[in-house]
């Protein structure tokens, strides 16, 4: 009977193998607490995750104020543009290119109607060189290999069909598409003799290793996924809607000169994926372009994911729809960018790599802080029967006091905590708030205050120890809540043994 | 992160507050009582519900699994008064984990084992599609860890005053 009462409780028994099966076969009273002292430990040992709580909540506020600020990042794809700029500055139209960038950038910020984005994707197309001469100078683009490499998979046989002027628009979507996927795919390799066949048909001859430009590439890819991780969340939906947008209007676009807009894609292309985007629907046919689109917006979006991720995008390139590719594509990256969040939430989620081990870490997290809520509730009940009328006095003085001195930070203890752990300032919440809970422990810090510094020192703690410290009186109580806080930064590891006996 | 625990609006706070409001309440008719395990059985469930209780309320209603945590402890406390109305509480609980089961096939998750097991841990999980129960879970792990350690608080505050 004591043994189903146990199991009633929720405690699982699997869960401190060792020291549990001791407790339960002993006998139902003792056998009791021994099980609340063993359960003690191995809730020292489950404590750590409040440290990973008070990180959680920073980690949500900074998620959340990264989510309103996605607004603030179409301005670094600006600087970013810039920076792109002056690396490629072989490319003559650089002096014309920044403030076409600025109508770019405020079209890729606005949804705008599909009138709206051509004319401002025009605007730079006038301003541009010759086609001959901008190839000539894209021949010389590190990225210009790659890029034509890429299209000329996509878009040939829009290509056969198409005149030059709209060829070198199609090599200027496959720039679009493909300079974040440069650096990172083998299958792009076998492109490159392609490319250089359609650059010797335009006109200009270049002889860039694939290596040189996918340096280049990488480099500025680098920089670009760092500024898109976080215009990812918000621009992703607003990607799906533009690149819709712009197919419509793509009817209407002519491009006078293809090869200012190759000068102006280029930049635009490293920097956002929408640009990309729009600028390839503009500049290629809709087979092409649609393809080179997709393939784009897949590239830049899955460059930052797992390589998994990328193959299988490309796998599909050809025949998913547009709609339902880009809406998977977007839950994705959501999807991703929350296990990240995860990932910082749970600790020991960064060895892990993988959605599923991840989710399984997250699982056993999840259960394993359940499982401790019930244990410690079940010990508040176990305590609960030792209380007499002084607790309810002191109860009503603590309700009084969390409402009322959780606001300012019980001053003396703020100094005395930092002084004793001198350790992270995570602990100093926790002590505070105990010590607004209970001002009674005040007076006991004093004496408490060595205790700690050698609590402190120790890495890892003894259970025989903790047991025996149980079992003393009121003043070690302050020790197991000292030892509470210091297994909390001292418990990563213990955590993580933990859940490998769970 | 030293501003939030002074914030009175915090969520530690608020948990704290309702939660030894709850205590006292769980523990006032109580004296020095024989500490029979039936008994000691009885107020860990009622601790646990404060608990549970006392969390949800200080998310209101802001987060799914705050809600269906509210819905499930007022579903669960009609329950017992009437029996009748379990049932219905069961069909209710039914319906929306077949709906959350329409949902998984639909997205096809890849990871649809471990979605599914987490959407049983997270209350109100299985009527959410993977993107928000990721969100849930975060703010759920969240929740949970303030909980954890106010309970312990409380447990060590009431080891010291006996």
């Amino acid at each position: 009977m004591e043994n189903q009462f146990f199991i009633n409780a929720g405690i699982p028994p699997h869960a401190p193998p060792l020291q549990f099966g001791s407790s339960l076969s002993s006998s139902p009273m003792s056998g009791w607490q021994s099980l609340s002292s063993a359960m003690e430990i191995q809730s020292q040992d489950c404590f750590p995750s409040t440290d990973y709580g008070l990180q959680y909540e920073s980690a949500l506020s900074s998620m959340v104020s990264s989510s309103a600020a996605s607004n603030c990042n179409i301005s670094g794809e600006s600087l970013m543009i810039r920076e792109l700029i002056g690396k490629l500055g072989s490319i003559g139209n650089s002096g014309e290119i920044p403030q076409h960038s600025q109508p770019m950038l405020a079209a890729s910020s606005c949804y705008g109607t599909p009138l709206n984005s051509p004319p401002k994707l025009n605007l730079p197309l006038p301003t541009s060189m010759g086609l001959n001469s901008s190839v000539a100078d894209f021949s010389a683009d590190p990225g210009f290999a790659e890029r034509a490499a890429r299209f000329s998979c996509f878009g040939s046989r829009s290509f056969n069909g198409r005149t030059t002027q709209f060829g070198p628009n199609g090599e200027i979507a496959a720039y679009r598409s493909n300079p974040l996927a440069a650096n990172a795919n083998l299958p792009r390799v076998s492109s490159s003799p392609a490319l250089k066949a359609m650059v010797s048909q335009v006109g200009g001859s270049k002889k860039n290793t694939p290596l040189q430009n996918r340096s280049e590439l990488a480099n500025s890819q680098e920089e670009s996924t760092v500024s898109d991780q976080n215009p990812e969340p918000g621009l992703k939906g607003s990607n799906s809607r533009k690149r819709k947008a712009v197919h419509k209007a793509k009817t209407k676009e002519t491009s006078p000169s293809p090869s200012p807009n190759a000068s102006k894609v280029i930049e635009p292309n490293e920097a956002s994926n929408e640009k990309r985007c729009k600028l390839s629907e503009s500049n290629g046919n809709e087979n092409g372009s649609g393809k080179a689109e997709e393939d784009g917006k897949g590239i830049n979006t899955k460059a930052p994911e797992p390589p998994k991720d990328y193959i299988h995008v490309r796998a599909r390139r050809g025949q998913a729809t547009d709609t339902h590719s880009l809406a998977e594509r977007v839950r994705r990256e959501k999807i991703s960018e929350r296990m990240k969040l995860l990932q910082n939430l749970v600790p020991g989620c960064s060895k892990v790599a993988g959605k599923a081990l991840m989710l399984d870490e997250i699982i056993n997290y999840v259960q394993s802080l359940q499982r401790q809520v019930e244990f410690l509730s079940m010990k508040l009940a176990s305590v609960n029967t030792r209380l007499d009328y002084n607790v309810e006095s002191l109860m009503s003085k603590e309700v009084f006091q969390s409402n009322n001195t959780l606001q300012h930070p019980m001053f003396p203890m703020n100094s005395a905590a930092s002084a004793f752990l001198g350790h992270q300032t995570q602990q100093n919440p926790p002590l505070q708030a105990n010590t607004a809970i209970c001002p009674k422990l005040n007076t006991h810090l004093p004496q408490i205050n060595q205790f700690i510094e050698t609590v402190s020192g120790y890495p890892a703690f003894c259970e025989g120890d903790l047991e025996t410290l149980v079992q003393m009186g009121f003043g070690q109580n302050q020790i197991q809540e000292m030892a509470f806080h210091s297994q909390n930064f001292q418990g990563l590891n213990q955590v993580s043994d933990m859940k490998v006996r769970l | 992160m030293d501003l939030q625990n002074l914030n009175p609006s915090s969520l530690k706070s608020r948990f704290t507050a309702r939660f030894l409001r709850a205590l006292t309440e769980i523990n006032a008719p109580k004296t020095i009582s024989s500490s029979s395990p039936r008994e000691i059985f009885q107020r860990y469930r009622r601790i646990k519900v404060a608990a549970d209780k006392s969390m949800a309320y200080s998310v209101r209603s802001r987060r799914i699994w705050s809600r269906a945590t509210l819905w499930r402890l007022r579903t669960r406390s009609r329950s017992r008064r009437l029996v009748s109305f379990g049932r219905r509480a069961s069909v209710k609980t039914r319906t929306t984990a077949s709906h959350g089961k329409e949902n998984k096939e639909h997205h096809g998750a890849v990871l649809g084992v471990q979605a599914e097991e987490l959407r049983e841990l997270v209350p109100g999980g299985e009527a959410m599609d993977l993107c928000n129960l990721l969100d849930e879970t975060a703010h759920y792990i969240k929740c949970l860890t303030t909980q954890g350690f106010c309970v312990y608080m409380g447990g060590l505050l009431c080891e010291g005053c006996c």
